[in-house]
């Protein structure tokens, strides 16, 4: 191994690294917002069919830009002091620069070429660097279930281009002669290959896996920045090579995000490891993305291209204000990790008084991801919900009663995001530690604190002021004339009661001010919480599984919980009772394991064919030759 | 206008415990009991601004930060709801899934007080109304989404107008929408079946659990806030699906009987209805959320016929 001062010079390096690759996505970051405010291009104008490299960033290449800057640079500013002193720094930190250099490359990409290499780039990257940082066996396994996923699914990602480029499709969007079925097969591939990046149920199964295992800088990357990215892929697709895309493809994805939706957010709040948790709640707020998609492709076809136009900006917004929130509250999960030694929520508590940066950065990123008026994300999820209802109001009769429970379903995964958040929130931050470890956790060093702390400012200004946000991203809608809106603070649409957040955050933060003053502060005295006269224990505390009970009970039909009650007697006395109950999940139990099942039968079979003697493979160039001039003389392929 | 916006004001702010006095003079006499006079919530809330206050045990900032930010929201939420179809001047909107929103603050904020004490009953209460929100949320968006069809608008007051005259009661969609909002009222004001405001067994409590550790000025913040959440659902409820018609005076005059007819629709339904077991409530909402699938079907075949 290498001295004390070779380490110290190689994590000076690792720091270089990410000093230089902060500075680069944030100029990245701030060329894309230059172009979405000024509506010019950069580089080449359109994309080419060819295999010449080609480079150039667009108004929708520019609000990703900007998105991945928004979590990059916070992400490798973090990682810097995150990094400092441990294993392979240096390589970790070129490896995750290199991470968002594909990223970076696949938005600017202009050429099939280049864009199917930085796909591929930044599917292998993050999956190395994980390794790299924890060689363990569960680690192994959950990364090697992220490559193969994202790699089959990746494969629907290369029918689509592949057969769009052939068709001249990128450099003549909307018009190439792809025929009804090339045009199915180009937007099935899409929804699955960006899918399965994106975490879109059902082809989520690597999410959870996967952002657990990461190291915290890793994980925002990935959540934060990645699968938007891949939605980006989805967009570029839907709205611009096949451009207007039909009805059916807004239905499948009206369904399929409703379904990520809903079931992110139900299994989120199943979850006490809070970075699972955190996990499957990206899988929710990618389903709200692509609701407003989907929303905004059948708004579109109902003719109503203003109402589409809001709800493709509504998606912009929800994944803008996604990024920011998930990826600062995976660098808290990792502080956490890091001051406690544990993301278990039922082994900690009260961090709010021990860690008051972290966790009053953690408190706003809750409250944004419960969806709380006048945090980042509320205004997208009403932006959202409305695009629905006035589906319902246009669109023909079928696709109108689907739009109005699917602005029921968001509305309910609304109340259970607050669920979790509330969960989450209260289990780590509130109440006393429910572990001696956690009780002397303390907030992290400056490098570590302060991009949080700036992502959670960003977090209240963003939601105050959503109206300053959302005619920039209406004017990207890429199908029609920008709708005229009035940039103010809040969100005056047509056809709702208005979105006023600066009025209503000053509202609020005053009368509480003035409620709390009028309220005094003349506290008589202590006295213990009220357990019906018992002694307050430790014991009592409530865990992550007692709070989701009533949930869990209510959706056992569909959730089917395992529990298991062993009572040990003897002599008619109960000795010792075990309980254990744990949910699965259904999607793992039900649908990946009987695929995984059948492709290893099917293994079994093509390996007992690959017996290694002559004779047999002569066989099977006789059967073969046979076989084909049997085709020719019938003329099976006239 | 003037009127309309005073009597938003200063009804809302108000007159919330009138309301609740009412449903608990009308309970009592339904069950042959004299009971309390209509304004024992003033009296009740009087005594608790004059009480001081006990903190329990290792409670933070949350937990004292939570009472006068749930009456904030409340308060907010309250000067959204316009009354007789005019809208609201207060410059906070009167969208209807803003008005959902803001009760969600409300709802976080008891939660993590709850969590800040670690007390078992309040966490329990707090769980139960989470958990039973998700099914209201869903249901109440549903009848909004009635609602908002023929207004072309989430906003209360166009909804409001929309409804105005016999002309919505020949709609089968008004009438499931009416149905439904009628158990989202039940279910957001904390009473029977889906919960028992009067209940002292720490066990049963939904709505009254979180606040079993407060007292003094607090309780009362708190207390008003339940108040207030009387007036904001029976308003809505009054103004988007019961008879109203005309100008102001009558718009207002109809508010009046409305809401008298709702608080004795809630009065008798507590007395005739006990409780529901809690994992069965959402059941009840999941089958009215049916019924209010079956009035959207209702209105978006009636607008295109």
């Amino acid at each position: 191994m290498s001295s004390d001062g070779n380490s110290h010079s190689r994590s000076w390096a690792a720091g270089l690294i990410l000093l230089l690759a902060a500075v680069g996505s944030a100029v990245a970051g701030c060329l894309g917002v230059a172009v979405v405010a000024t509506g010019d291009r950069l580089g080449v104008d359109g994309f080419s069919d060819g295999v010449e490299p080609a480079l150039g960033v667009d108004g929708l290449s520019g609000i990703f830009l900007a998105l991945l800057a928004l979590v990059a640079v916070p992400a490798l500013l973090y990682a810097r002091t995150y990094l400092r002193g441990s294993r392979h720094a240096t390589a970790l930190a070129a490896l995750t620069a290199l991470f968002v250099a594909s990223m970076a490359l696949f938005l600017a990409a202009r050429d099939p070429v280049t864009f199917l290499a930085a796909w591929e780039l930044m599917t292998l990257l993050p999956a190395a660097a994980i390794l790299l940082a924890r060689d363990e066996a569960g680690v192994r396994s959950a990364v090697f279930v992220y490559v193969a996923v994202t790699h089959m699914g990746g494969v629907g990602v290369w029918v689509a281009v592949l057969l769009l480029a052939a068709a001249g499709g990128l450099s003549a969007p909307g018009l190439a002669d792809l025929g009804t079925g090339g045009q199915a097969a180009v937007i099935a591939g899409a929804i699955i290959g960006f899918g399965t990046k994106a975490g879109l149920m059902p082809f989520h199964s690597w999410l959870p896996r996967a952002h657990p295992v990461a190291p915290a800088f890793l994980s925002a990357l990935m959540s934060g920045a990645m699968i938007k990215v891949a939605l980006y892929g989805l967009i570029r697709v839907l709205f611009d090579w096949v451009a207007p895309a039909p009805a059916w493809a807004g239905l499948v994805l009206l369904s399929l995000g409703a379904l990520s939706a809903l079931g992110g957010i139900v299994y989120a709040l199943l979850q006490r490891d809070l970075k699972r948790l955190l996990a499957f709640s990206s899988i929710e707020n990618v389903g709200i993305v692509v609701i407003g998609l989907a929303a905004a492709i059948l708004l579109a076809d109902a003719g109503e291209g203003g109402w589409a136009a809001i709800a493709f900006a509504g998606a912009l917004l929800q994944a803008l204000g996604h990024a920011a929130t998930k990826g600062m509250l995976f660098l808290l999960a990792g502080t956490v990790e890091r001051a406690t030694g544990s993301v278990d929520l039922d082994a900690l508590g009260g961090l709010l008084r021990l860690m008051p940066w972290t966790g009053s950065a953690f408190l706003v990123g809750a409250g944004a991801m419960a969806g709380l008026p006048v945090l980042v994300g509320f205004a997208a999820e009403w932006m959202a919900i409305r695009a629905l209802i006035e589906l319902t109001i246009t669109a023909a009769d079928g696709i109108a009663v689907l739009a109005a429970v699917c602005a029921a379903a968001l509305a309910a995964t609304a109340a259970l995001a607050l669920l979790c958040f509330a969960k989450a929130a209260g289990l780590l931050l509130l109440g006393a530690p429910r572990r001696r470890e956690a009780g002397d956790a303390c907030d992290p060093a400056t490098g570590m604190r302060a991009p949080a702390a700036a992502l959670a400012a960003l977090c209240v200004v963003a939601g105050a002021v959503p109206g300053l946000l959302v005619p920039a991203l209406a004017g990207l809608w890429p199908l029609g004339p920008a709708p005229a809106m009035a940039v103010t603070g809040g969100l005056d649409l047509p056809g709702t009661g208005s979105l006023p957040a600066p009025a209503l955050l000053a509202g609020i933060v005053v009368l509480t001010a003035v409620l709390t003053l009028a309220r005094g502060r003349s506290r008589a005295e202590r006295a213990p919480v009220w357990i019906c006269g018992q002694e307050p224990d430790q014991a009592f505390a409530w865990t992550s599984a007692g709070f989701t009970k009533p949930l869990q009970l209510v959706l056992a039909p569909l959730l089917r919980p395992e529990r298991s009650v062993v009572v040990e007697r003897s002599a008619g006395i109960t000795d010792a009772v075990t309980y254990a109950g744990r949910v699965p999940h259904r999607f793992d139990t039900e649908v990946y394991r009987p695929v995984r099942r059948f492709a290893l039968a099917a293994a079994v079979v093509a390996r007992r064919m690959q017996s290694g003697s002559v004779r047999t493979y002569a066989g099977y160039l006789l059967g073969a030759l046979l076989v084909a001039l049997a085709v020719l003389r019938f003329g099976v392929l006239q | 206008m003037i009127a309309a916006a005073a009597v938003q004001l200063l009804g809302g702010l108000l007159l919330g415990p009138l309301l609740v006095g009412s449903i608990q003079t009308a309970k009592a006499r339904l069950q042959g009991r004299r009971g309390p006079s209509p304004l024992q919530p003033y009296r009740e809330l009087r005594r608790l601004w004059g009480k001081s206050a006990v903190d329990p045990d290792g409670a933070g900032p949350l937990y004292e930060l939570a009472p006068p930010l749930v009456a904030a929201a409340t308060a907010i939420a309250v000067l959204v709801v316009p009354v007789a179809g005019v809208p609201s001047p207060w410059g906070f909107g009167d969208d209807a899934i803003v008005l959902l929103a803001l009760l969600a603050v409300a709802r976080f904020a008891l939660t993590a007080s709850a969590w800040d004490t670690g007390t078992g009953f309040g966490l329990m209460g707090a769980a139960r109304d989470l958990t039973i929100a998700v099914y209201v949320e869903l249901l109440a968006v549903l009848a909004f989404v009635v609602a908002a069809i023929p207004a072309a608008s989430t906003s209360l007051a166009a909804m409001s107008d929309a409804a105005d005259g016999w002309e919505p009661w020949s709609s089968a969609g008004h009438w499931c929408a009416a149905i439904a909002f009628a158990v989202v009222i039940v279910a957001e004001t904390g009473r029977q079946p889906v919960d028992n405001p009067d209940t002292h067994l720490e066990l049963t409590m939904i709505h009254e659990g979180p606040l079993l550790e407060y007292a003094g000025r607090d309780l009362a913040l708190l207390q008003w806030s339940a108040a207030a959440r009387h007036w904001i659902f029976l308003v809505v409820g009054a103004e988007l699906f019961l008879p109203h018609s005309g100008g102001l005076w009558l718009r207002l005059g109809s508010l009046v009987i409305g809401l008298a007819a709702l608080v004795a629709a809630l009065a008798i339904t507590e007395t005739a209805q006990a409780k529901m077991r809690i994992l069965r409530v959402p059941g009840l909402l999941l089958a009215c959320s049916l019924i209010a699938t079956a009035g959207v079907v209702a209105t978006v075949g009636g607008v295109l016929a």
